[in-house]
C-alpha cells in the first residue's frame, strides 16, 4: 500500500529554529481568516439591528412600507447588506486573497507518476 | 386570472411529462457514476474514491460545496418555513450573505495545505496526523459516525418523501404501488408508496455513490447544483406573475409583487381544529380522505356560520358502515384566503375522479376543541362511574371573559390512565355562538344536570385549545406575515424572536464552517486560484437562490392557500402549479428535481464520509496499515454499500422528528469540530489534549441542552439559554474549554510545530 505522507513536506526536526520562518501560506491564511471573521461580524451588526428596529414590533403590520414590492425592512436590512457582502466577496477574492503554495501530497506524486502529471 | 387552484387536484394531467423528465435526470446521474468509475483506474484508490485526487476545479468545487451544504432543507424545509411564517425568513436565512466566504475562506486554504502536508484523506486523518495522536482520530471518527448516521436516515426519509410527492399524482405510479404484493407493506412502518419511493431513491443513491465514489458525487452535485439554480430562476417570474394575477385587486392600485405583499398583509394564520364529518348520502364503499382534502359546512349553519371551510391535515378512511369520521384539519380564516379556498374546494369536488364524487357528499357537522378536564382529588364518585358521557354540559369562561358553555364529545385519555386528581384529555364543542336566549336554555340545562348529580359541578375545564396561533392570529397582529418575528402556532414570541435571529447568524455561517462534510471538500480543491474563484461563484450562486426562494414562497401563500399542515409539500406543489399554468407541465419534473437533487447531493456526501471513516480511519489507520490496495478497494465498496443499506433500513422505520434530527446533527457536528479544527490550523501552541477537550466540551454542552429540554418535557426541543440556540453555547464552551486545557498542558513538540507552521528559510 502506498504511503500517502508526502516526503516533500518533511522537515529536519533536529535543526535549530533559526533555519525556519513562519510559513507564508499559514500567515496569509490567518490574516484572511481574521478579515473574513470581521466581515461576518459586520454583516450581523448591519442586518440584525436594522431588522430589529424596522421589522419587529410594528404598530400596524398590514400597512408596512414596501420597496420594489418587498417590505422595506427586508430590502434594507437583508437585501442591501447581501449585495454589499457580494461586492466585498468579489474584492476579497480578486484583490485581497493571496495565491499560496499548498504543497503536494504523497498521493498526488503517485498520480503524477502514474499518469504523467498532476491533474 | 389563472385557474391555478384547480391544479391542487388536477396536477396528474401533466404527470407523464413530469415522470419522463425526471427519469432522464436519474439516467444522467448513472451515466456520471459510470464515467467516474473509469477515473478510478490507474489512480491511488483511496485518494481518488474519497477525495477526487485533490484535483477539483472551480465549477466542480464550487457547486459540490454549494449543493452539499444546501441539503434537502433548502428546497423542502426552507420553502415550508417561508410559507408558514412569511417574510421573516429573509432574516432567518440572512447570514447566507457571508456563508460562502466564511465556509470556504475561514478554513479552506489552511486545511487544504495541512491535508496535503500530512497526506490526510479524511477529517479524522487531519486531526490525527496534525497532533500525531491516534486517540484523537478515533474520537473524531466516533462522533462523525454518530452524527452522520442519524442524519443519513433522516435524509433518506426526506428523499423518499420528495419522490412520493412528485410521483403521487401520476397514475402509472399509483398502479405500480397498488400492484405490489401485500408482503411489501410489511417492510416498513410507513405506507406502501413511501416504502416504494424509499427503495427507488435509496438504491439509486447507494448504487451511484458506491460505484463512482467522490467524483461521481461531485459531478452529480454539479449537475444538481445547476438544476437547483435553473429551477429557482425559472420559478421566480412565474410565481410573481401568477400570484399577482390570482389576486382580485379591488381598489388597490398596486401590481406585481407589491400587490402580493399587500395581500399577505391581510392574511391571518389558520386555526387548527378537529372535525366531525359525515356523509349526506349513503356510501357505496369506504371513502379515502387524502391529506389536504377540502371540506366545508356547505350551507349547514355551523355555530352561526354556514360558509366555514377546512382542509384535512392527515389521511383518513371514512367507513361506509358508520358514514362518520373524526378528522384533524385547519380552518381558513382570512376572507381573501377563503375566497380562493372555496374555488379550490369546488375544483376538487368537480374533478373527474371516483373519490371526487364521494368527497362532494361530505359535510362538516361539528367542530371539536381539545381541552383538559380537571377532576378534583377526593372526587366523591369513582372516576369510571362518573357519568362522563357525551352531551355533558361544561361551563367555562372565554378569553374575552364572557360566560360560555361547551358540550363533552369524547374522552381521549385511555381508561386505565384515568385517575382522580389528574386531568382528563377531552374533546368538546362550544356552544359559543349561541348567546342570548340559547345560552340561557343551555345554562338551564346545566342547572338541571347539577341538580341530578351535584358532584359534576366540581369538574372544571382547563387548557382549552381554541386552535389559534399563539402569535399572529389576533386582529391587531394581522399582517404578521410581513413582519418579524412572524406568526407561530405554539410560540407566543413568534417564529423568530431577536435571540434566535442572532443564533441563526451563527448557525449558518459559523456552524456551516464547522461541518466535516464541508471541510472534506476544502481538502479537495486544486489550488488557491480555484479557491478564490469558487468563493465568488458560490456567493453569486446563493444570491440567486435564497432571496428568490423567499419571494417565490411568499407568492405561494397567495397561489396555494391552506398548505400549512403539509407545508413540506409546498415546493413540488408550487412547481407543478406554476408550470401547468403555462402549459409546460414537463418543466415541473426539472423543478421538482431540484429538492430531490439537493437531498441526493447531501446523502451521497454523508455516505462517503461514513464509509471513509470506517475504511480509512478505523481499518487502515488502526487495524491493518499494510492492507493491499485491492483489499481497500473492496472494503470501500462494501462499506459504502452496507452503510447505505443500513440507512435505508433505518428509514423504513423513520424517526418522527425529521427536521429536528437534521438540525441537531448539523449544529452538533459544528459544536464538536469547529474549535478543534480552528486550533489545529491556526494555533501553533495547540495540543491534542486541548483539542480533544474542545471537541468533547462542544459535543457535551450541545447534547446537554437537548437533554435538559427532554427532561423538561419538551421532547426534541432543546433548552435555550437566554433564548439562544444550543449551537452558540456549544461553540463558546468548546473554544473556552479547548483554550483552558491547552495552556495548562505541555506545548507540542517542535517537530510538529515546524512541520505544520514553518518552512525552511531559503538560502
Amino acid at each position: 500500500m502506498m504511503n500517502t505522507d508526502s516526503e516533500q513536506n518533511s522537515v529536519d526536526f533536529e535543526e535549530s529554529w533559526d533555519a525556519y520562518e513562519l510559513d507564508p501560506t499559514f500567515v496569509n491564511s490567518r490574516r484572511e481568516a481574521i478579515v473574513i471573521f470581521i466581515s461576518w461580524f459586520v454583516a450581523m451588526c448591519w442586518a440584525v439591528p436594522y431588522c430589529y428596529f424596522n421589522g419587529y414590533n410594528i404598530a400596524d403590520p398590514a400597512d408596512i412600507p414596501t420597496t420594489f414590492g418587498i417590505p422595506s425592512w427586508v430590502v434594507w436590512g437583508i437585501g442591501a447588506p447581501w449585495i454589499a457582502a457580494d461586492l466585498f466577496t468579489t474584492w476579497f477574492c480578486f484583490r485581497f486573497m493571496q495565491d499560496d503554495d499548498l504543497g503536494v501530497a504523497g498521493d498526488e506524486e503517485y498520480l503524477a507518476h502514474n499518469t504523467g502529471g498532476v491533474e | 386570472m389563472f385557474d391555478s387552484l384547480s391544479l391542487l387536484i388536477g396536477q396528474g394531467e401533466s404527470g407523464n411529462a413530469v415522470l419522463i423528465t425526471f427519469l432522464i435526470y436519474i439516467v444522467a446521474v448513472f451515466v456520471i457514476a459510470g464515467l467516474s468509475n473509469k477515473l478510478l483506474q490507474g489512480r491511488n484508490f483511496l485518494s481518488e474514491y474519497f477525495l477526487g485526487s485533490r484535483g477539483l476545479g472551480v465549477w466542480a468545487f464550487a457547486l459540490t460545496l454549494a449543493a452539499t451544504s444546501s441539503s434537502g432543507g433548502s428546497f423542502m424545509g426552507f420553502p415550508a418555513k417561508i410559507y408558514s411564517h412569511g417574510w421573516v425568513l429573509a432574516l432567518w436565512i440572512g447570514s447566507y450573505m457571508v456563508v460562502p466566504i466564511c465556509v470556504m475562506g475561514l478554513l479552506g486554504k489552511r486545511i487544504n495545505q495541512v491535508a496535503r502536508t500530512s497526506g490526510a484523506i479524511t477529517i479524522p486523518d487531519v486531526l490525527r496526523d496534525r497532533f500525531n495522536n491516534a486517540t484523537f482520530g478515533l474520537i473524531s471518527v466516533a462522533l462523525i459516525i454518530f452524527f452522520m448516521t442519524f442524519n443519513l436516515v433522516a435524509q433518506f426519509k426526506a428523499g423518499s418523501e420528495i419522490l412520493r410527492t412528485l410521483l403521487g399524482p401520476i397514475e402509472a405510479f399509483n398502479s405500480v404501488v397498488q400492484s405490489l404484493p401485500s408482503w411489501f407493506a410489511d417492510f416498513s412502518s410507513e405506507s406502501t408508496d413511501y416504502t416504494f419511493c424509499l427503495m427507488v431513491f435509496g438504491i439509486a443513491v447507494i448504487v451511484y455513490t458506491t460505484y463512482g465514489g467522490f467524483h461521481a458525487v461531485v459531478w452529480t452535485d454539479v449537475m444538481q447544483g445547476i438544476v437547483m439554480v435553473v429551477g429557482v430562476v425559472i420559478m421566480l417570474p412565474l410565481a410573481i406573475n401568477q400570484a399577482s394575477n390570482a389576486i382580485d385587486p379591488g381598489e388597490s392600485t398596486k401590481t406585481g409583487m407589491a400587490l402580493v405583499t399587500e395581500e399577505m398583509g391581510k392574511m391571518l394564520p389558520p386555526r387548527y381544529l378537529t372535525l366531525v364529518i359525515e356523509s349526506t348520502e349513503a356510501l357505496e364503499a369506504d371513502v379515502s380522505i387524502a391529506q389536504g382534502t377540502w371540506l366545508s359546512s356547505q350551507g349547514f349553519a355551523l355555530y352561526g356560520d354556514s360558509d366555514r371551510i377546512f382542509r384535512t391535515t392527515k389521511r383518513y378512511i371514512l367507513e361506509k358502515r358508520s358514514g362518520v369520521a373524526v378528522v384533524e384539519a385547519i380552518e381558513i380564516i382570512s376572507d381573501n384566503d377563503r375566497q380562493r379556498s372555496w374555488r379550490a374546494l369546488e375544483a376538487q369536488n368537480a374533478a373527474k375522479t371516483e373519490t371526487a364524487a364521494d368527497l362532494g357528499k361530505l359535510k362538516v357537522r361539528r367542530v371539536l376543541n381539545k381541552a383538559s378536564l380537571h377532576i378534583p382529588e377526593g372526587y366523591p364518585v369513582a372516576i369510571e362511574d362518573i357519568s362522563l358521557q357525551p352531551g355533558l354540559l361544561l361551563p367555562f369562561e372565554g378569553k374575552d371573559g364572557k360566560q360560555r358553555i361547551a358540550m363533552l364529545y369524547s374522552i381521549l385519555t385511555p381508561k386505565e390512565k384515568r385517575t382522580p386528581g389528574a386531568p382528563l384529555d377531552i374533546f368538546l364543542f362550544q356552544i359559543q355562538y349561541t348567546e342570548g336566549r340559547i345560552l340561557e336554555t343551555e345554562l338551564a340545562g346545566y342547572a338541571e344536570q347539577i341538580q341530578e348529580a351535584p358532584s359534576l359541578a366540581d369538574l372544571k375545564i382547563a387548557d382549552f385549545d381554541e386552535g389559534f396561533y399563539a402569535h399572529g392570529a389576533s386582529e391587531d397582529q394581522r399582517g404578521a406575515y410581513l413582519t418579524a418575528p412572524g406568526p407561530h402556532r405554539t410560540e407566543a414570541n413568534g417564529f423568530l424572536p431577536l435571540s434566535l435571529a442572532i443564533s441563526f447568524f451563527f448557525m449558518w455561517a459559523i456552524s456551516g464552517t464547522g461541518q466535516p462534510s464541508n471541510m472534506v471538500r476544502l481538502m479537495a480543491f486544486k489550488d488557491t486560484l480555484t479557491l478564490r474563484r469558487s468563493i465568488f461563484t458560490v456567493a453569486i450562486y446563493y444570491t440567486l437562490i435564497y432571496i428568490p426562494l423567499v419571494v417565490i414562497f411568499c407568492c405561494a401563500r397567495v397561489l396555494l392557500p391552506g398548505m400549512e399542515a403539509e407545508a413540506d409539500r409546498i415546493m413540488p406543489q408550487m412547481a407543478v402549479t406554476l408550470t401547468s399554468n403555462i402549459g409546460m407541465g414537463w418543466l415541473a419534473g426539472l423543478l421538482i428535481a431540484a429538492p430531490f437533487a439537493a437531498v441526493m447531493s447531501t446523502v451521497d456526501s454523508f455516505l462517503l464520509m461514513i464509509s471513509s471513516a470506517l475504511v480509512r480511519d478505523i481499518y487502515q489507520r488502526n487495524m491493518n496499515p499494510n492492507a493491499t490496495e485491492d483489499k481497500i478497494k473492496k472494503l470501500s465498496y462494501f462499506f459504502t454499500l452496507v452503510v447505505g443499506l443500513g440507512a435505508l433500513v433505518g428509514a423504513m422505520y423513520p424517526p418522527e422528528f425529521l427536521q429536528d434530527i437534521i438540525v441537531y446533527t448539523g449544529s452538533g457536528l459544528a459544536a464538536a469540530f469547529l474549535a478543534p479544527v480552528v486550533f489545529a490550523l491556526y494555533w501553533p501552541r495547540s495540543n491534542h489534549q486541548g483539542c480533544i477537550a474542545a471537541m468533547l466540551g462542544g459535543f457535551g454542552t450541545h447534547l446537554a441542552m437537548y437533554c435538559i429540554g427532554f427532561l423538561n418535557g419538551d421532547g426534541f426541543t432543546p433548552y435555550r439559554l437566554f433564548g439562544t440556540d444550543p449551537i452558540i453555547l456549544g461553540l463558546v464552551a468548546s473554544f473556552i474549554v479547548g483554550y483552558v486545557v491547552t495552556i495548562n498542558m505541555p506545548p507540542p513538540v517542535d517537530a510538529i510545530v515546524k512541520k505544520y507552521f514553518y518552512k525552511k528559510v531559503e538560502e
